[in-house]
């Protein structure tokens, strides 16, 4: 029989410092920019891009071997804590990832942010999530992925309220952390499940000891050694469908997933390069990144969960994404509905797809948020001196593609690989999603080709938001000088400089479909050669179909179908789009004076489903009255019960000292009073007379003896 | 070193007398006494930890393994035909109690710092405070029971008249209540002791006393021979000895507290009345709803430094005595109860966080996310597996430091403003962007992030609650998860404090207050850097207190499933 002690042995390699590096010197960078004053951007950028070059290195040696590492953290009773880290080709394509995209927009932040008076501290806060987000892509240990997705999340945290002088940016701060925490309630779960069952949470020993589970009488069974002590663990089969719902909880806050997505598009108010970094590339992509790590321990039932999550939310923020003024709004959205697919992708077992997408989008998104980010700080640079407007909303916005050629070259062609046209990256990873999707849906049968239709109805959704958007930028009439009555303004909005067009530009090649492989097949990428999906481990009645089960001819057979008819949803989308929104075209003329949309399916949209006050109007007011009821309760019920029980004390004190002075201390006076009297009357009765004293002492005596007595 | 533990509970002692005998005219040495008394306790218990094995398992039970032990007889009494009254000076560390020690020492010698700018009555403060830290210390080291509830009431004394004169403007009112709040606890507390020690004997003075050598009958055979019969009842020693009380073959047979005692009291063995009547005397001191309300009282009226020996030290006095009296002594009854006192402490995390999310004073509001976070407690005791017992006294352990540190910082705002209504500030962070990152700090610690102390004690008890019903089946998985809301609410109140306060723009509510709003001292950084480092490494390297608890709580879990 395995031994657990013998799955988390420490297993040491030359290798360690290497993969320390990648943790220390983006905390290292937290701790030191602080104090760099106008030299931080560089200093910080120069660490960031050491961490990319030692993560390129790592890559290098361990592409086709992946490295175990493993040691001792502390003994909790019989249980062995480990750390421990591990680099596949999945946690190599993470880190490269991470770490460029940090790069990139530590770059552009130099001059995003440089008027900013307090930009060591923001650059610091970028080294301190780059090192969490490093901490989940390579520890190997549900618990350690769990402490650093917490860190994740305070840095998240501190960036959307960078400006915290602002209300809104510091109670969008607030509302993303608690949010996250309510999934990580399920995450938290997710582990006391795990480490109840296996006594470990090192991803290793789990899934050996998920391999040994069997399903006994509807138990959940497994048998090991423990030191060389034999451990039965056992529970209700039931928790391990939980146990594997529980830990997707927290991908649904972390990755931004309905009911719990409505932190994401109020995160955006942060400074857009974090917007760029954390809230679309790497951060909200930690959710797939883990429901990867832990794929092969969901079973059927948690993985229908997961698809269903994943259509929904992908189809809800895509209907939210169509109305929206704000352009940082759309983009948020956007990469909620893009989560959503991955999301999807994980739950109908499209491993290998999911990550893709999320790859293709880390690259296509960044490089909307930059190219937005451009826009936005060329805008608010007509500001100076003028009237105030809000440089975020497209209503000023329209014809900037003459002002900003190179910012409109990059948002359209990462906008093309959003909307998931041939040639674009967007394209081969969606494409593999709809792909297994209809396969699974096509298994399942039933109900589920719910998700495969809302999956399909988000693809004409994103082209048409994508291109609305475009349309909006970047042609027609610029609106602004209209709105604020200056014409010189066209003259002196000018193209950003080589610090933001450059990672903007890089971003926009990234999302060509050559990086990717010479292919318009997904299957043919190396991605998804290098990413392959593994086989479920939970016990056979509890597993789901995998796809890899699944003929290759069903594949084959499907393909074209879903190639031409997802390219022809989006061309649908971008034509309507270039209908309703071209220059000239009526939504056009009037969206300069638009406020929201009217009617039920324009509110529904640009509310968002009415999410934000259903949370805000009933939860959150039921809970605070529940709060104050119970502090009232505390207060007026519980504490004066106390009192009272003082209180009645000091009564009863009183009470005894009135009776014991009245009756008590009266009927010693009366005594004293009656044997006075009594006195004076023998007293003159039998004055001097001793012996008759001496007499009747004794017949008293006599009296109490007897009464004594008898 | 010989007599360590009598140094590190009397050195405070020698202190207090060193104030009383020093003339008013040097008034300025008391503070500086008192620190360097406390300073000196705090080293010879660094000396004491690092000088504790942690591998030896104590026996729980009895005496074995028991490290850095004073045993002296007191006084005994023999009372003819009910035998004899023993009561020993008794010392002892292990696995249960030595974390206890450390943290006293640690919260001890801060809250000493921070009495440094105490103005009335210097010569009683400083006097009252050193004898609260004999007594504090008295309290985590003592194992005769009769030593212990000597400590344990003798705390209330200084207590009261440090929040009685110096507190705030209800002290009294809260002096009071503090008083005879506790008081009437260790009325219980003092009943079952004496029920104890009517049923409790010592083996080994037994032994002496009916004049059988140690060196020929081993302890069993004593207790075989008391069970028979064969050593006369006159000569049967009672005790109060906390140790031997745990061990089931010490009772007197058919003593009122025996286990197969006869006695019921309510339809209910007395056994188990006797545990709930100890589980309510230490539930008092812990404080667990619904017995929690003096704390919010005590705490607000209390000076700063009486907030962070409360908060930081008395309250586990509740905890560890819990788990050496009710637990030890007790286990079928706590086994019985199990579902109840895990219930209770899954009420106290939610029912305290939430209260915590409606308060508007700030030390308020610290309060009750201490009745909230001692609740873990409680639900990992009532685990009764190691992870949930570690995890209680991981808990009690942080939770000590930490909330340290948020009444040092609801002191440093009320030092400047004598305010401390969360809605009359507003952007703090630009006034005292330094006071903000301790704030910061704190807070987080607090709501249980990853990286502090907090974290590691909450998961543990996650992870032990959770275990329980597959692996003793004390209290159901359910409770676990539920309990895990109270971190959502945490993360609720501390945020929403913490963007009230200090986000925002800066604003006051009396413009009088701003220049007096400077930011940190070196005296202030002086007591919260110790913190924040304890509080991280203890979050980074649990070792550091598992590998001196670990061994006990083994030892401690046997002692409980056996005899349930």
């Amino acid at each position: 029989m395995i031994d657990l002690l013998d799955i988390i042995s420490p297993q040491s390699s030359a290798y360690l410092p290497w993969i320390l590096a990648l943790l220390i010197l983006p905390i290292f960078s937290f701790a030191t920019t602080g104090f760099m004053k106008g030299k931080a951007p560089y200093w910080s950028s120069a660490i960031i891009a050491s961490n990319l070059l030692v993560a390129a290195y790592l890559a290098t040696v361990f592409w086709n071997e992946p490295l175990t590492i493993r040691g001792n953290w502390f003994k909790l009773g019989e249980n062995q804590f480990t750390y421990s880290f591990y680099l596949d080709k999945l946690a190599l394509t993470m880190s490269l990832i991470v770490n460029f995209v940090a790069l990139l927009v530590h770059i552009f932040s130099t001059e995003y942010m440089r008027t900013d008076a307090n930009k060591p501290r923001y650059f610091a806060y970028l080294g301190l999530f780059t090192f969490s987000m490093m901490g989940i892509v390579l520890f190997n240990d549900l618990l350690f992925i769990f402490i650093f997705w917490e860190l994740v999340g305070v840095s998240s945290y501190l960036l959307i309220g960078f400006w915290f002088q602002k209300k809104s940016a510091s109670l969008a701060a607030n509302k993303a952390f608690i949010l996250n925490r309510i999934g990580d309630l399920g995450f938290i779960t997710g582990l006391m499940i795990l480490f109840t069952q296996f006594h470990s949470l090192d991803l290793d020993a789990v899934k050996s000891l998920m391999i040994m589970s069997e399903i006994e009488d509807g138990n959940w069974v497994v048998n090991f050694m423990q030191g060389g002590k034999e451990v039965i663990s056992s529970m209700d089969g039931r928790w391990l469908s939980a146990g594997g719902i529980a830990l997707f909880c927290g991908a649904v806050g972390k990755s931004a997933q309905f009911p719990l997505q409505v932190w994401l598009p109020d995160a955006m108010e942060g400074p857009t390069p974090v917007s760029a970094l954390i809230h679309a590339a790497t951060m909200v992509a930690a959710g797939v990144y883990m429901l990867a790590r832990i794929f092969v321990l969901l079973d059927a039932q948690a993985l229908e969960v997961v698809a269903i999550v994943g259509a929904v939310t992908a189809f809800m923020a895509a209907i939210a994404a169509l109305s929206q003024f704000d352009i940082k709004k759309v983009l948020a959205y956007s990469t909620i509905s893009q989560l959503g697919y991955m999301v999807l992708a994980m739950g109908v077992g499209a491993y290998s797809a999911g990550l893709f997408h999320l790859i293709t989008h880390a690259f296509f998104k960044a490089g909307l948020f930059l190219s937005a980010g451009i826009i936005i700080h060329q805008l608010h640079h007509l500001e100076k001196g003028g009237k105030k407007f809000d440089p975020q909303d497209m209503r000023v916005m329209g014809g900037l593609r003459r002002k900003l050629p190179v910012t409109f070259f990059a948002f359209v062609i990462c906008s093309l690989a959003l909307a998931g046209l041939p040639g674009f990256s967007g394209f081969l990873s969606k494409d593999a999603i709809l792909l297994d999707l209809a396969v699974w849906a096509d298994i399942k049968g039933g109900g589920f080709y719910i998700p495969e239709v809302l999956a399909f109805m988000t693809v004409v959704l994103t082209a048409f938001y994508t291109f609305r958007m475009i349309y909006l930028v970047f042609f027609g009439e610029f609106r602004l000088p209209k709105i604020l009555g200056d014409a010189s303004l066209p003259n002196k909005l000018k193209e950003g400089n080589l610090w933001v067009t450059v990672p903007a530009v890089i971003f926009a090649l990234l999302s060509f479909t050559f990086p990717f492989g010479f292919t318009l097949n997904a299957d043919h990428s190396w991605v998804m050669e290098a990413l392959k999906t593994p086989m479920y481990l939970v016990p056979e009645s509890y597993a789901a179909t995998s796809l890899l089960d699944v003929p290759e001819e069903t594949f084959h057979g499907l393909h074209k179908t879903v190639n031409i008819v997802s390219i022809l949803l989006a061309l649908a989308g971008l034509f309507i789009a270039w209908l309703s929104y071209k220059p000239g075209a009526k939504l056009e003329k009037t969206f300069i004076e638009r406020r929201e949309p009217v009617g039920v399916l324009g509110q529904i949209s640009f509310y968002h489903w009415y999410q934000n006050s259903l949370y805000q109007n009933i939860f959150l007011k039921a809970i605070l009255a529940k709060s104050r009821a119970l502090a009232w309760f505390d207060q007026y019920v519980l504490d004066e019960a106390v009192n009272l029980l003082a209180k009645l004390n000091v009564v009863i004190a009183h009470v005894t000292r009135w009776f014991d002075q009245v009756f008590v201390d009266g009927l010693v006076n009366l005594t004293a009073a009656s044997v006075g009297k009594v006195g004076q009357l023998t007293r003159s009765i039998q004055s001097g007379n001793i012996q008759a004293q001496i007499l009747v002492t004794f017949i008293f005596l006599l009296t109490l003896i007897l009464l004594l007595v008898v | 070193m010989e007599h360590l533990l009598s140094y590190i509970v009397f050195i405070p002692l020698v202190g207090a007398a060193l104030v009383l005998l020093t003339p008013k005219a040097y008034e300025h040495l008391y503070r500086v006494l008192a620190i360097s008394s406390t300073g000196l306790t705090l080293l010879l218990i660094l000396f004491a930890v690092t000088s504790f094995n942690g591998a030896l398992v104590p026996e729980i039970s009895g005496e074995g393994n028991l490290q850095m032990m004073e045993k002296a007889s007191w006084f005994s009494l023999k009372l003819g035909s009910l035998g004899a009254l023993s009561v020993d000076y008794f010392l002892g560390v292990d696995g249960l109690n030595i974390s206890m020690v450390l943290l006293a020492g640690i919260v001890l010698f801060i809250g000493a710092i921070a009495c440094w700018n105490i103005k009335e009555k210097k010569k009683a403060y400083f006097s009252l405070y050193l004898l609260l830290c004999t007594s504090v210390l008295g309290c985590f080291v003592a194992l005769d029971f009769f030593l212990f509830y000597l400590f344990f009431e003798f705390m209330l004394l200084p207590m009261y008249f440090l929040i009685g004169i110096w507190g705030g403007p209800r002290r009294e009112y809260a002096a009071i209540k503090f008083f005879l709040y506790t008081l009437a606890g260790s009325i219980l507390i003092l009943i079952v002791m004496i029920g104890l020690y009517n049923s409790v004997y010592d083996p080994i003075k037994t032994a002496e006393m009916a004049g059988l050598s140690m060196a020929e009958y081993a302890i069993s055979d004593i207790q075989s021979m008391v069970l028979e019969g064969q050593i006369d009842k006159t000569e049967v020693v009672k005790s109060f000895n906390m140790l031997h009380m745990a061990d089931s073959a010490n009772y007197i047979p058919g003593s009122l507290l025996d286990k197969s005692g006869l006695g019921t009291l309510f339809g209910q063995p007395i056994r188990w009345i006797a545990f709930l009547a100890i589980l309510i005397g230490f539930a008092i001191k812990l404080p667990a709803f619904p017995f929690h309300t003096w704390l919010p009282d005590a705490h607000v009226e209390a000076p700063t430094p009486l907030s962070v020996v409360l908060a930081g030290i008395l309250l586990k006095v509740g905890g560890y005595g819990l788990i050496r009296t009710a637990y030890a002594m007790f286990p079928d009854a706590a086994f019985h109860y199990a579902w109840l006192i895990g219930f209770i402490g899954m009420f106290s995390i939610i029912y305290g966080a939430m209260n915590a999310l409606a308060q508007k004073d700030l030390k308020k509001l610290i309060a009750f996310s201490s009745v909230s976070h001692m609740g873990f407690v409680l639900l990992g005791l009532a685990a009764m597996t190691s992870e949930g017992v570690s995890g209680a006294i991981y808990q009690m352990f942080s939770h000590g430091l930490i909330s340290s540190m948020l009444f040092l910082i609801a002191g440093v705002i009320y030092d400047r403003t004598h305010d401390r209504m969360i809605e009359n500030y507003g952007g703090l962070a630009h006034q005292l962007p330094k006071y903000t990152v301790f704030v910061g700090i704190a807070f987080f610690a607090s709501l249980g992030l990853p990286g502090f102390s907090g974290f590691i004690a909450e998961l543990f008890v996650f992870l032990g609650a959770f275990k329980s019903a597959s692996v003793i089946g004390a209290i159901p998985a359910w409770m676990a998860v539920v309990s895990t809301l109270g971190l959502v609410l945490a993360a609720g109140y501390y945020l929403w404090t913490f963007q009230k306060m200090f986000l925002g723009k800066f604003w006051v509510k009396e413009k009088k207050w701003v220049p007096a709003l400077k930011d940190l001292t070196i005296h202030e950084y002086l007591m919260l850097v110790p913190l924040v480092i304890l509080i991280i490494a203890f979050g980074v390297y649990p070792s550091l207190l598992l590998d001196l608890i670990n061994s006990g709580v083994e030892s401690f879990i046997d002692h409980l499933t056996a005899s349930i």
